[in-house]
């Protein structure tokens, strides 16, 4: 094995092209910009294609294109740019057309945008956090799969501090397993047959190539969403079986929560963990189970307070569930702040063990 | 076992490629390496400051450390708390080492609290010929002292992390990080990075 040192964007793309992403395409905007740099450097290089776009529409449109192909395709930009990319995002769970979009977010605001979406009708994107540079380069390979094996639309949530970090890294094809055969690509060999083939997100179908029509397509929805949320929910707990207190955290903000709650520990202090790795599925069932019987749920997060929602729909009144987070970032507005640090975390979990008010 | 190790300065002292150099240093010799840089907009004098994490195993910490066992410390204009920030002294346990460049770093330090280490890195590089080559003299310093990695696998690091329009200066950067390993002959694993029982004491 032979790591290098790479920054998370460059690890990110590393594994994207591994995974057999051939098209690329976004435009620029901190902290997103370094993936699309790497992209725009590397994909050439394996026979890809990457396209700076004019701006995040254009970057959908043609990533809608490539995916629609059978090709590993994928887009990305922070929360601000995936506000402009909803609709299509939209149309293409609805089309049942496969592909990746990374938000290498600013902060965790946008937990809402990725588990909610922003567009039309009955759809569901499955959203993985990484919460480091190594488990970005897995994750970013399990989306590529997922997509395929769902024909949904994937969403990676990075931010900052993954795209900046660097750690020694081999990235290296990861194998989940068999797919099924893209017999749906648009991808030019039916044509001229009577056969060609054609994609849409309300079911309409040609006369040679019949489909299940409008009602079939919409009913067909609901089963397919409930078949993803039933087997995609990921999550890593820890410490959770004899503790009095659970706290919740995801990404960035989950590795600080399992390294302070790893310091406590030793220390002897009856506090676990809870870090869904796939925002949705959201990991209910974990969540559940580990308050069963506790004094309280705790929620960390750089928000207002978003993913609170999902704990409290899980934890369903079992505990009280207390949140510890807070909007924390920089003077440049990249989510990084004060409250990124095991000291100010763990002085928020103790004081909710000593039954004080957290301010954040 | 992990190790942090902190390094501040201002803009221009080669903190980042420091960073990078020990950063890439030890992964060549197979450990888990993290590391995250901050620095300001300016380009000579402001804010500058990176923390590594190496580790025998996969890495626990997060890549902004609230504690750190060792400090390469270029400049004191970030020790102590600014508007930017508490400070990186506050990041310091009981016990942890200080390589504190006596050129250009002022401030008092606590030697019965900290392990401190005076190295002269810019007089000993003013003495090779560039005074901007101080963090390499500091990189050799800090592989001497604490053994985190070995001085050719730090000259390997700075090899891979100098810029292509820059490797007109390898040869004299590994000359800088020769001397700083050769200055501090007479504390050659005064605090060893892998065999150090001050692990759990906190600040």
């Amino acid at each position: 094995m032979t790591r290098r040192l790479m920054e998370g964007s460059e690890a990110i793309v590393e594994a994207a092209i591994a995974a057999g992403c051939r098209f690329f395409t976004g435009y620029p905007m901190t902290p997103f910009t370094e993936v699309l740099e790497h992209f725009s450097k590397r994909l050439p290089e394996v026979g890809g294609v990457c396209i700076n776009a004019e701006s995040e529409l254009e970057a959908i449109g043609m990533t809608w294109g490539a995916a629609a192909t059978g090709a590993r395709a994928a887009t990305g930009s922070v929360g601000q740019g995936l506000s402009l990319m909803q609709e299509s995002i939209a149309e293409m769970a609805l089309a049942r057309v496969p592909i990746v979009v990374f938000n290498m977010s600013r902060g965790q605001s946008d937990y809402f945008q990725a588990t909610r979406g922003g567009g039309h009708g009955d759809y569901r994107t499955i959203v993985l956090a990484p919460m480091d540079v190594s488990e970005a380069v897995e994750l970013t390979q399990l989306a590529f799969h997922l997509a395929d094996r769902w024909r949904n639309p994937v969403l990676v949530y990075g931010d900052f501090l993954i795209a900046h970090t660097s750690e020694a890294i081999d990235v290296q094809p990861i194998d989940f397993g068999p797919l099924p055969d893209k017999d749906w690509g648009i991808d030019g060999s039916t044509s001229g047959t009577g056969r060609s083939r054609m994609i849409t997100s309300i079911g309409i179908g040609k006369a040679h190539s019949p489909t299940s029509g409008i009602i079939g397509h919409f009913e067909g929805i609901a089963p397919h969403l409930a078949a993803m949320q039933a087997a995609e929910a990921r999550v890593e707990t820890g410490f959770v079986d004899d503790a009095d207190h659970i706290v919740v955290a995801f990404g960035t903000a989950g590795k600080f929560v399992r390294y302070v709650v790893g310091k406590m520990r030793a220390d002897g202090v009856r506090v676990g963990y809870v870090r869904p790795i796939t925002l949705w599925p959201f990991p209910e069932d974990a969540v559940a189970r580990a308050s069963e019987g506790k004094r309280a749920v705790m929620v960390f997060e750089n928000s207002a307070g978003q993913l609170i929602d999902d704990v409290k729909i899980s934890v369903l009144g079992r505990a009280p569930v207390i949140p510890i987070g807070g909007i924390s970032t920089d003077a440049s507005g990249f989510g990084v702040g004060d409250m990124y640090d095991a000291e100010v975390i763990r002085g928020r979990i103790e004081a909710v063990l000593a039954g004080q008010e957290v301010t954040s | 076992m992990e190790r942090e190790i902190g390094l501040t300065g201002i803009g221009g002292q080669g903190i980042q490629l420091a960073a990078q150099s020990l950063a890439r240093g030890a992964a060549h010799e197979g450990r888990n390496v993290s590391l995250f840089g901050v620095y300001s907009g300016s380009m000579r004098g402001g804010r500058t400051d990176s923390s590594v994490v190496v580790a025998d195993g996969p890495i626990d910490a997060p890549p902004l450390v609230s504690h750190l066992w060792s400090v390469i410390a270029m400049h004191d204009a970030f020790w102590l708390p600014t508007v930017e920030g508490r400070g990186v002294q506050a990041k310091l346990r009981t016990g942890s080492v200080v390589l504190r460049n006596s050129s250009t770093f002022d401030t008092d330090l606590d030697r019965d609290r900290f392990r401190v280490f005076d190295v002269a890195a810019t007089e000993i590089a003013l003495g090779l010929g560039n005074e901007m080559m101080g963090s390499m003299v500091m990189v050799g310093a800090f592989a001497g002292i604490t053994g985190l990695l070995e001085v050719d696998s730090a000259i390997e690091g700075m090899r891979q992390s100098v810029p292509s329009h820059r490797k007109q200066h390898i040869e004299r950067n590994e000359a800088a990080i020769r001397a700083g390993f050769d200055a501090v002959a007479d504390r050659v694993l005064a605090a060893p990075a892998w065999s150090d029982d001050n692990e759990e004491v906190r600040a």
